[in-house]
């Protein structure tokens, strides 16, 4: 693609990328372009969050996801007042911080068992060194 | 494959950007890369603390070992935000993907802890089980060595015990030694007694004895003089001017040999009398003859010849007057007398 940009090199076509650049540039810079609504990433999302919810994301995450929730709150808004590409970031990101509070939250209570079972042969093998004491 | 393509990417944009006064077409598209971010500061921040999360998720072992999709994910996103922010889309559009490549980076990190945190319960469990069988081991042990104990303790209390008992056995042994003692005390006082009592006997029996020996003396008519026991076989008990005697001379004499029979450590002297009749040559010879004849008898009867002495006196020791017949008679006679028990006799 670049490199059939960089080969034309007569002076009419330099004039005519100009212009196609500045109105690219235009473009790039302009209001958002009309964005479909993003019903499939509000239902993933909103999937993510109910499932970082009940994997105990609010207790074991709770920063994830107060994040996964206010963004998944404003991306509703945003639905609301029909700002579908803002809609859709903030759906975006809240997917990924629901994802990571459930991630947090499930590997915190593997910690906890690994933690409690690894307690327990400690408290045993006391147990028993103080049994043959 | 993406990320890849980042430096090259970056590579060829520095290049076209030298060569910018030159090559209107590559200020174009310089332009559509960067779109507005014409004045963007050379790195994003939130672009940078990306690629270093997501650097340092790549250099821990456990992530790429146990969260490698979750990995490759962040990896595609940051890509993206590469790839955004190399094509100049807004610092908006950057900062989102890497928001997103930065909570993926998380995810992975999560998923990597929350795997390992589920080894480590498979583990334990594993853990467990060798913990208990080293208890079990460890408990067999301790109920040995109690064992072993019991048994040093038991042996100790044995060896107590035999102490105790060779102790007692010792003690047995000296009470027993005690009664034996005592015992032999008492045989020894028993025997004293009894040698008393023997002795007693023995000298009943040598009362008995005595009484017996001189009531046979008394028998044989023996007579008590200075001399000791003298028997006197009178002239009746032999015919006369002879040497032989009468059966009733010889029943005194067998009286005799059983005396001397009863009793072998008496000896006896013979001697032999007549009266003062005849010629002294004569009556010497009468006197030897007839006291040899009492000494032959004796022999006969079984008595041994050494036990036996005689002597004839002739008409001495005259026990009656010669001038009667009676006094006569009374002279010739043989006189035996009987030695103490040890043959003693005394000489006339």
């Amino acid at each position: 693609m670049m490199k059939k940009f960089n080969r034309p090199k007569s002076y009419q076509m330099h004039r005519i990328g100009a212009t196609v650049a500045f109105a690219l540039f235009m473009a790039g810079c302009a209001s958002t372009p009309s964005v479909p609504a993003p019903t499939e990433q509000m239902a993933v999302s909103r999937a993510a969050v109910n499932n970082a919810s009940s994997a105990g994301g609010n207790e074991f995450a709770p920063l994830e996801f107060k994040s996964a929730m206010e963004k998944m709150d404003a991306a509703e808004r945003a639905m609301g007042e029909k700002n579908y590409a803002r809609a859709k970031l903030l759906a975006e990101e809240a997917l990924v911080d629901a994802k990571l509070a459930e991630a947090a939250a499930r590997s915190a209570k593997a910690r906890k068992a690994a933690e409690a079972l690894q307690e327990d042969n400690r408290v045993l093998r006391k147990e028993i060194d103080r049994k043959t004491k | 494959m993406k990320k890849n393509l980042y430096f090259p990417m970056t590579m060829t944009m520095t290049m076209t950007m030298t060569m910018t006064m030159t090559m209107t077409m590559t200020m174009i598209a310089v332009a559509v890369l960067s779109g507005c971010a014409t004045s963007a500061p050379p790195q994003n921040p939130s672009l940078t603390a990306a690629h270093s999360s997501y650097d340092s998720a790549r250099s821990n072992p456990q992530v790429t070992n146990l969260a490698a999709l979750e990995l490759k994910e962040a990896g595609d996103t940051l890509s993206k935000a590469d790839d955004a922010f190399s094509k100049g889309q807004g610092t908006a559009a950057v900062d989102h993907l890497a928001y997103i490549a930065n909570q993926q980076v998380g995810i992975a990190q999560e998923t990597a802890k929350r795997k390992t945190a589920e080894l480590a319960v498979a583990n334990a469990g594993a853990k467990r089980t060798e913990v208990r069988l080293e208890a079990r081991t460890a408990e067999a042990d301790a109920a040995k060595q109690k064992a072993d104990m019991a048994k040093q303790e038991a042996d100790a209390a044995k060896q107590e015990a035999d102490a105790a008992k060779q102790e007692a056995d010792a003690a047995k042994r000296q009470v027993a030694t005690a009664k034996e003692n005592a015992e032999l005390q008492a045989a020894d006082l028993a025997a004293a007694d009894a040698e008393l009592a023997a002795a007693d006997a023995q000298a009943q029996r040598d009362q008995a004895l005595i009484e017996q020996q001189e009531r046979q003396l008394k028998e044989l008519n023996a007579k008590k003089t200075e001399r000791g026991m003298v028997i006197t076989l009178g002239d009746v008990l032999f015919r006369t001017d002879k040497a032989r005697l009468e059966s009733g001379g010889m029943r005194n004499v067998q009286k005799l040999a059983d005396f001397l029979k009863q009793y072998p450590q008496h000896k006896v002297l013979v001697e032999g009398f007549t009266d003062s009749t005849g010629s002294d040559s004569y009556n010497q010879e009468l006197s030897d003859r007839r006291a040899n004849a009492v000494r032959m008898a004796l022999i006969d009867m079984g008595i041994s010849s050494d036990r036996v002495t005689t002597h004839g006196y002739g008409e001495a020791f005259p026990v009656g007057g010669n001038d009667t017949a009676a006094g006569r008679q009374s002279n010739r006679r043989v006189e035996i007398i009987i030695s103490d028990s040890k043959g003693n006799i005394a000489p006339r």
